[in-house]
């Protein structure tokens, strides 16, 4: 065995021993992210909306020349039924104080005239929608309702188009009149292929790997504070260093220990997150697992690997040089923070699509090269995909192999004076 | 005493932090066989000069020859040669007694590992103990555990910083005896840092006290009693100590 294997061998034999490591950072996400999809899932269910419906007009209005005849009673009616069947909870009332009980989360107010309007051709029939500000329930019945009065509203228009026409004994679709301009849609990818729904969820997929990449960076740094200033309090390096071995083979042992505890994280992290959107997509029908590109899951590792081995190297020369694992771990805190705004930002903003002089100084953060490394095979470009991880490891080797020069023992051993 | 060649040569060690010269000019050389004492209160430079000779810590000026080789141009070839146990080294917790000599020994002599930690296991005495994780153990067995690791691939310099620091007086008497029979079975070079001056009085060949940084008296127990006109070792040192800042 190797002096490397057998060092990478004490590092995560003792870590695999470190049952609370192992909690936070492997089972806690693998858990509990699904945990916190189908609790979510539960409680969204479990907080029905009340509905309450006034009708103040408590009349029905006819149209002899449409042949129409709107009754606020009905339309009343159909509000009770279709909010209903989406799960609200609907009281009809006669008294506008319902507005006061922070009970009921959205009054609708079917006003006075407003069947005398419905039925007429030159008057507008409103309906009264009274949300509550800042209440998630309030929000969704708001949605339910104004997609069940969109529908009375489209289909009134139809009945009057149909009945308009046949009076004026003009042919007319209803529909060529209320749509006489639509939208057509095809979804392409960059190169112009054709493309589906399960491309633009493969997007939406890598969006969120590239957050993920976020996530992998905090226990790295953790573990290499650990394994150098961690070993340093307890005093137990000294003696580990003055074996026969060159001090970078103990450097490489810890942040090649850091980089597995990272993609464990990673992997941790990933498939929690997956489990979370299968079973959120599982309820409305969608099989996510059709969408799930293997390469691109092997491209987040690969890059995953890398960012980990950047982060490291990163933070390696400044932690080596601190008092303790506290200010080490204010200095990783520094690598986190870039590293969570470039990841946050590539989830939002497509940073090949940014002009030259933005993306020429993004280039010199590691970082940037991660994002565009999924980003790019997303959309098709493989080719700069593999340029940019290329440059990603070119990055990452050069940035260790100079931590690793600027570090000997006495920096590791002697901490510097306050 | 069996006095051959100079394993160790320490010559003009110097060493600077902060502008404060911690370590002052130190120098003295340590034949195979022998067991060397460094001896001075607090602060006196003796875990500098310890760390410089085990290539752990750059001098500022000054030479180490460890076994013929120059330890400041090749370190790593000078480790081969030694071994070294700090004063306040610790044990990893999640690891036994028994993986942590695989760990040393696999490092330092990969070839015949077995035959070393069989001998660390003998050495330790800690028996059935031995593959308990050593978090449990108490300070005297990790010390005795840390001691055999440190002789257990007979190294030919040994460099041991307080090696009984936190021993009771019978683990302290076992730890000397395996010390002493160490270095004359193996006729290894050692060096020992320590505050017992019993120890040092009936451990050492040899003994230099330390204050300031610099070596302010070197010689054989019998002789430093004799020149300081004390009963004992601790008197002597007094005294030397004493003379030293007048």
């Amino acid at each position: 065995m190797s002096d490397l294997s057998t060092l990478l061998w004490k590092e995560l034999l003792d870590l695999s021993r470190d049952y609370k490591a192992i909690l936070t950072t492997v089972l806690l996400p693998l858990i509990l992210l699904p945990i916190l999809g189908l609790v979510g899932i539960v409680l969204v269910s479990q907080q029905p909306a009340t509905v309450a419906l006034i009708d103040e007009d408590h009349c029905e209005s006819t149209n002899s020349m449409l042949n129409i005849t709107i009754s606020s009673r009905r339309v009343a009616e159909i509000l009770y039924e279709e909010l209903s069947k989406k799960g609200f909870k609907v009281i009809e009332s006669n008294d506008t104080s319902v507005v006061d009980d922070p009970l009921v989360d959205l009054v609708v107010i079917i006003p006075r005239g407003f069947a005398t309007n419905a039925t007429s051709l030159s008057s507008t029939a409103s309906v009264l929608v009274i949300k509550r500000a800042n209440v998630q329930a309030s929000a969704m019945a708001e949605q339910a309702a104004r997609e069940v009065i969109s529908w009375l509203s489209y289909s009134l228009a139809r009945v009057k188009i149909d009945a308009l026409s046949k009076y004026a004994g003009v042919e007319a679709s209803s529909e060529a009149i209320l749509s006489p301009i639509v939208t057509q849609q095809e979804v392409v990818t960059i190169v112009g292929e054709k493309a589906g729904v399960e491309e633009e969820l493969k997007g939406l997929l890598a969006r969120f790997l590239v957050l993920a990449l976020g996530i992998v960076v905090t226990p790295a740094t953790s573990f290499i504070i650990d394994g150098i200033i961690g070993e340093r309090e307890r005093k137990t390096i000294e003696m580990l260093i003055s074996l026969p071995i060159p001090l970078s083979k103990i450097l490489y042992s810890k942040v090649l220990a850091a980089t597995i505890v990272g993609i464990i994280a990673t992997i941790s992290d990933v498939v929690g997150f997956l489990t979370y959107i299968y079973l959120t997509l599982l309820v409305y029908g969608v099989q996510l697992m059709l969408f799930i590109d293997p390469l691109l899951l092997v491209i987040h590792a690969f890059t995953s690997f890398l960012t980990i081995l950047t982060s490291v190297a990163m933070a390696l020369p400044f932690i080596t040089r601190t008092r303790g694992i506290r200010s080490a771990s204010n200095i990783a805190g520094i690598v986190t923070i870039i590293a969570t705004i470039i990841f946050f930002t590539g989830f939002i903003v497509d940073y090949y699509k940014l002009p030259m002089n933005v993306k020429t100084p993004l280039y010199l953060i590691p970082f940037t090269h991660s994002v565009l490394a999924i980003q790019l095979y997303v959309i098709g470009y493989r080719f700069e995909s593999l340029l940019h991880t290329l440059i990603l490891l070119a990055l990452s080797a050069i940035l260790l192999l100079i931590s690793i020069r600027t570090l000997d023992s006495e920096k590791i051993l002697v901490a510097p004076p306050s | 005493m069996v006095c051959t060649v100079d394993t160790i040569v320490v010559e003009g060690l110097v060493k600077v932090y902060c502008n404060r010269r911690v370590v002052d000019g130190v120098s003295f050389r340590v034949k195979s066989g022998e067991i060397f004492g460094l001896i001075g209160p607090n602060g006196a430079g003796k875990t500098t000069t310890l760390r410089m000779i085990t290539t752990l810590v750059r001098p500022n000026e000054g030479r180490v020859i460890i076994n013929g080789i120059d330890a400041l141009a090749k370190p790593v070839e000078a480790r081969k040669f030694l071994s070294y146990l700090p004063e306040e080294a610790e044990v990893y917790p999640r690891l036994t007694g028994y993986e942590h000599m695989l760990l040393h020994a696999k490092l330092k002599c990969p070839n015949n590992y077995r035959e070393a930690v069989d001998y660390g296991v003998k050495l330790s005495g800690l028996r059935d103990r031995l593959h308990d994780r050593a978090g449990e153990y108490s300070k005297g067995m990790k010390r005795r555990l840390l001691i055999a690791i440190a002789l257990m691939t007979k190294p030919q310099v040994a460099i041991l910083d307080e090696p009984t620091s936190g021993l009771d007086v019978y683990a302290s008497y076992s730890v000397r005896k395996v010390i002493r029979e160490y270095s004359r079975e193996a006729g290894a070079a050692v060096v020992i840092s320590s505050h017992n001056m019993l120890e040092v009085e009936h451990l050492c060949d040899r003994v230099a006290f330390i204050n300031n940084g610099r070596i302010i008296d070197l010689g054989a127990p019998g002789e430093l009693m004799d020149k300081y006109s004390s009963a004992n070792m601790e008197e002597a040192f007094i005294k030397a100590i004493e003379a030293s800042t007048l």
